[in-house]
């Protein structure tokens, strides 16, 4: 299913206008489906409604694990009368992803008016907003918009007259990789130590102080607007079937235009490469591609014939669609030092809780090192791939995984490649 | 009665609780470094993963689906899962490495990445011997790594605090001393720093680790990491024999065990009792084994020309029956104590008021606001409840120091007297004054006779803590007139087991020339025309529990096998009203 592109109108980073301003949002239809939810929702847009809009739009979480943002929102128990919060996700520390920051900076009250809406069908009293601390600017910018926002009545006590409260807060990471995953945000939110916590119990029975919470991705709750007003069908519509909307792609790598273009999802990766970005700079030839995020498996340029950016799609050819910030690789990139390169990300950001990841990523590293530096043995890739089978599934979250599937993959798909760099170790005895 | 299978065997239980420490409790292995019974479980060390597996249920038919054979259906998780961190359901099927090559293969994987980067300098470390990190490796660690780099280095000899020394390249990151810090002792003081390979416990930049009960971190440290100051390099652990005890230097009786090598205390550690410590113990309630070791007295000394010099057991049986028959019994002051054990202010008090003398009294001990709720009491002395059911008169400082001017011969059972300021050497002066002690202090210099008696390591002998728990101690240390080989009560350690004549690491100049007062008095009785004979500790608390009401059915077979029994004193009465 060819997708026309080419008159797509974006609407998550719209057209014209600086969107920061919110009189300029407003001018462009914007908080009119938070107007439209907090008007008719005795009526038609109770709390299980909207719950319940979403979940048929089909909306999938943006922040890489694409799990269904609807069915997340209803896993929130019966209101007990205590505080209650959503954590909007816009760490984005992933290498190759960069898209949450075009919201902040393009389209920061998309955003907002999400989480508003999302806030009040799980009945939140809080959104605690997490970016990333390197993000200086983008956080002036929301906190920008939030004042704004709180001004002109769509965030604090009593809003548009509804009798509901709901307060945000943007909150400024520290620099960690690993307060992007969901539970060692709580704990940094909570102001301790970045570490993830064992589930069950999950968020939504004890998350921020213990309390209910929901975690979702700052594009996952831009989205929700959209869906409000277009409705849930018209959404569903839109790109591939099983994981339908718009999405931000981060194209990064050696293309001649690399940036975040907005696109429904389905696309196929060979547009988004050469008709979208640029083609590969140079003119020289694709040699690999990284579909969503440094962890997700790496794909040989003849993997990706025929896929497009869709989590079923990429699931067929041997990946996943991650955050779906694309790293394109030319023919002259050396896959050993990619690799390193990545291990050595894993290997400053595991944070030490759990024993395989803490010993595994450093170990990774120092063998990837030792291969890069031509003093590596054939036996060093069987044991590269040894770790990652110690590693994987075994800690307490998915960083382990994270750090060992790239290792994996990027093995497994370019042997040759690493065993030319790479000694003998064992010997033809004649 | 729900049941959970573990490796093919059933069992049932009527708890909910988490895995490990069911198959812990039932007899099984399973190996383990983060998790603590007392503590949170973080599930960090991933080394106690297991496979398992519940029975699938059936909506449909309401109920669980079954195979031909009429068995249950059971679905494990994809994944290996921490036993820790895993509650029981009914049903459910736990494989470990008994019964899972999975299980064994991921245990070994875990123990090959925890030593990547801990250093292998175990003949050098002072946990080894009691290291849980050794021991599983060599039951169920991998043969030899793989690893061929350089290990991590990371900062050694840290003096975290007055009492507790960190390396960190040993650390393996379990946490439990931070959450040692954060749940259990509540200052916060420890955290995990920097992070991923590199991290390892410290506290806030500038920081003293000060805590009260710092020590108990290098208890449940699983490794080398923490270590106490006064101990380290002092010992290996199957150099010294363990004796259980009680801790003699606040009223709280948390219980302990003493860790002796060649007659001498080496330290102090908690002793595991849900009742009164759980598993942990103060930081200064380990400097005891100071009192056991330090300044004690040896032989009976007698004061000549101002000066105490060492004299022989006759001469003070001797001169302690001429005090007494040269003294109207009236004017005898008997002090007992509530530093000595039940025993021995029984035995003193049944000898001197068989003489004729008064009635035993004591002088307690409080220091107001010494105490923290936790372990630490305002009550400085192990038995002050137990002289008080024993029937002694509690005297305040003031009416202390009115009977002691009354009397004209002053019998004194352990207490410090100059030393707590109860008297000065002037109220002393021209009485005559004899001190029971253990150790030479400033009251033992003003004494005419001085007898040394045995101290809590070298006797068995019972303590009433403050909330009426009578617990004993058992004999750690030999005296010159006692040994390993015949009291069968001590124990013995690998190398007084396997030791032969010729090692020089046990020698005789630790043994302390003393008695027992109830052995000592035993031996003075026919002397005074008195009967009394006790050879043990076990016998006179026979005779207490035979002759006063509070210690009633109280014996040491019941104390050991239910880690002390309440007494029935009036508070206690009221608790359990």
């Amino acid at each position: 299913m060819a997708i026309d592109f080419q008159n797509y109108k974006t609407l998550i980073i719209p057209q014209g206008g600086n969107l920061r301003d919110i009189k300029a949002y407003e001018k462009q239809g914007g908080y009119k489906a938070l107007k439209t939810v907090f008007d008719a929702r005795e009526s038609a847009w109770t709390r299980e409604n909207v719950i319940n809009e979403v979940k048929t739009a089909g909306l999938r979480g943006r922040g890489g694990a694409g799990f269904n943002t609807g069915l997340k929102w209803s896993f929130m128990p019966k209101p007990d009368g205590g505080k209650r919060y959503l954590a909007a996700n816009g760490d984005e520390s992933e290498p190759g992803t960069f898209k949450d920051r075009v919201i902040f900076e393009f389209n920061p009250h998309l955003f907002i008016e999400g989480a508003i809406i999302g806030a009040y069908s799980i009945q939140a009293d809080a959104v605690y907003v997490y970016i990333r601390g390197e993000y200086r600017s983008w956080i002036r910018f929301m906190e920008q918009a939030v004042a704004d926002a709180y001004k002109a009545g769509y965030l604090g006590k009593n809003i548009l007259g509804s009798g509901i409260n709901i307060d945000m807060y943007v909150h400024s990471g520290a620099g960690a990789y690993i307060c992007g995953e969901e539970s060692s945000l709580m704990e940094s939110l909570e102001g301790k130590r970045g570490y993830p916590r064992v589930k069950p119990p999950f968020p939504a029975q004890r998350g921020l102080w213990g309390r209910p919470t929901t975690i979702n991705n700052i594009e996952s709750l831009a989205n929700v607007p959209l869906i409000l007003n277009m409705g849930a069908a018209k959404y569903a519509e839109m790109g591939a079937k099983t994981h339908p909307g718009p999405v931000l792609y981060g194209i990064s790598g050696h293309v001649n235009r690399p940036g975040v273009y907005e696109f429904p999802t389905g696309m196929l990766i060979t547009d988004l490469i050469y008709n979208v970005a640029g083609g590969i700079r140079n003119g020289k030839k694709l040699k690999a591609l990284v579909p969503g995020g440094s962890s997700t498996p790496i794909l040989r340029a003849d993997q990706i014939e025929g896929v497009s950016m869709d989590a079923d799609s990429l699931r067929t050819a041997g990946s996943m669609m991650g955050t779906a910030g694309m790293s394109i690789l030319d023919e002259d990139t050396d896959m050993v030092d990619f690799l390193y390169r990545i291990s050595h990300f894993y290997h400053h950001e595991s944070c030490g809780q759990c024993t395989p990841c803490r010993e595994g990523t450093g170990w990774l590293e120092k063998i990837l090192k030792k291969i890069k530096n031509g003093d590596g043995e054939m036996r060093d890739l069987d044991l590269l791939l040894d770790l990652t089978t110690q590693m994987e599934g075994r800690t307490v979250c998915a960083l382990a995984d994270a750090a060992a599937w790239p290792v994996r993959h990027t093995i497994t798909r370019f042997r040759d490649e690493f065993e030319a760099r790479c000694r003998k170790s064992v010997f033809a005895i004649a | 009665m729900p049941e959970i299978i573990i490796d093919d065997k059933k069992f049932t239980y009527d708890t909910p609780g988490k895995v490990l420490p069911f198959i812990l409790d039932h007899g099984m292995d399973l190996p383990f470094f983060c998790y603590h019974p007392s503590l949170s479980i973080p599930a960090n060390c991933r080394q106690c993963l297991v496979e398992i597996g519940t029975p699938v249920f059936d909506r449909a038919t309401n109920s669980f689906k079954t195979d031909e054979n009429g068995e249950k259906v059971i679905q494990f998780f994809p994944k290996l899962m921490t036993a820790c961190s895993q509650d029981m359901s009914d049903g459910m099927v736990v494989k470990t490495h008994v019964s899972s090559e999975k299980v064994r293969r991921a245990q070994k994987d875990t123990l090959e990445f925890i030593l990547v980067n801990h250093p292998l300098d175990c003949p050098i470390c002072d946990q080894a011997g009691e290291c849980p990190l050794q021991i599983q490796t060599y039951k169920y660690g991998p043969e030899g790594s793989r690893f061929e780099y350089k290990k991590v280095h990371k900062p050694k000899r840290i003096q975290l605090g007055p009492r507790v020394v960190l390396d960190a390249e040993r650390c393996i990151n379990c946490t439990r001393c931070v959450r040692f810090t954060h749940e259990i002792s509540k200052t916060y003081q420890l955290s995990i720093v920097s992070r991923g390979d590199k991290n390892y416990p410290s506290t806030a930049n500038g920081k003293e680790f000060d805590d009260a009960y710092s020590l108990n971190t290098v208890d449940i440290c699983p490794v080398g990491a923490l270590t106490q100051a006064d101990f380290r390099f002092k010992a290996r652990v199957w150099e010294m024999n363990q004796t259980p005890s009680i801790d003699i230097t606040n009223g709280k009786g948390t219980n302990v065990d003493l860790w002796v090598r060649d007659n001498l205390v080496l330290r102090l550690t908690p002793r595991h009792n849900p009742h009164v410590n759980d598993y942990w113990m103060p930081d200064s309630s380990r400097e005891a084994y100071r009192l056991f070791n330090e300044n004690r007295i040896s032989r009976p000394e007698i004061k000549l020309d101002k000066e105490l010099v060492k004299t022989s057991w006759n001469n003070a049986k001797e001169t302690i029956a001429e005090i007494i028959e040269a003294h109207d019994t009236k004017e005898v002051l008997v002090l007992g104590s509530g530093y000595a054990s039940v025993e021995e202010n029984f035995v003193f008090n049944q000898f001197f008021t068989a003489l004729g003398c008064g009635k035993a009294s004591f002088v307690p001990h409080v220091v107001e606001g010494a105490g923290d709720g936790f372990l630490l009491t305002d009550d400085q002395a192990p038995n002050t409840k137990g002289c008080e059911l024993l029937g002694f008169r509690a005297h305040t400082n003031r009416t202390f120091k009115n009977a002691l001017a009354k009397a004209t011969v002053v019998v004194v059972l352990a207490e410090d007297i100059v030393g707590r300021e109860l008297a000065n050497a002037e109220d002393l002066a021209g009485k005559t004054f004899v001190y029971f002690g253990t150790n030479n202090n400033t009251t033992s210099k003003d004494a005419q006779l001085v007898v040394p008696i045995t101290c809590a390591a070298e006797h068995a002998a019972s303590y009433v803590n403050v909330d009426g728990r009578i617990q004993r101690t058992f004999a750690a240390k030999e005296t010159v007139y006692t040994s390993r080989a015949t009291n069968l009560e001590m124990s013995t350690g690998r190398l007084d087991r396997f030791g032969t004549k010729f090692d020089n690491w046990r020698t005789d100049k630790n043994k302390v020339d003393c008695l027992p007062v109830w052995e000592f008095l035993s031996e003075l009785a026919p002397r005074l025309n008195q009967t009394l004979s006790y050879e043990t500790g076990k016998e006179v608390l026979t005779a207490v529990s035979s002759s006063v009401d509070a210690f009633a059915g109280v014996d040491y077979d019941k104390m050991d096998t239910e880690m002390g029994v309440v007494l029935s004193t009036p508070e206690t009465e009221e608790k359990t009203a």
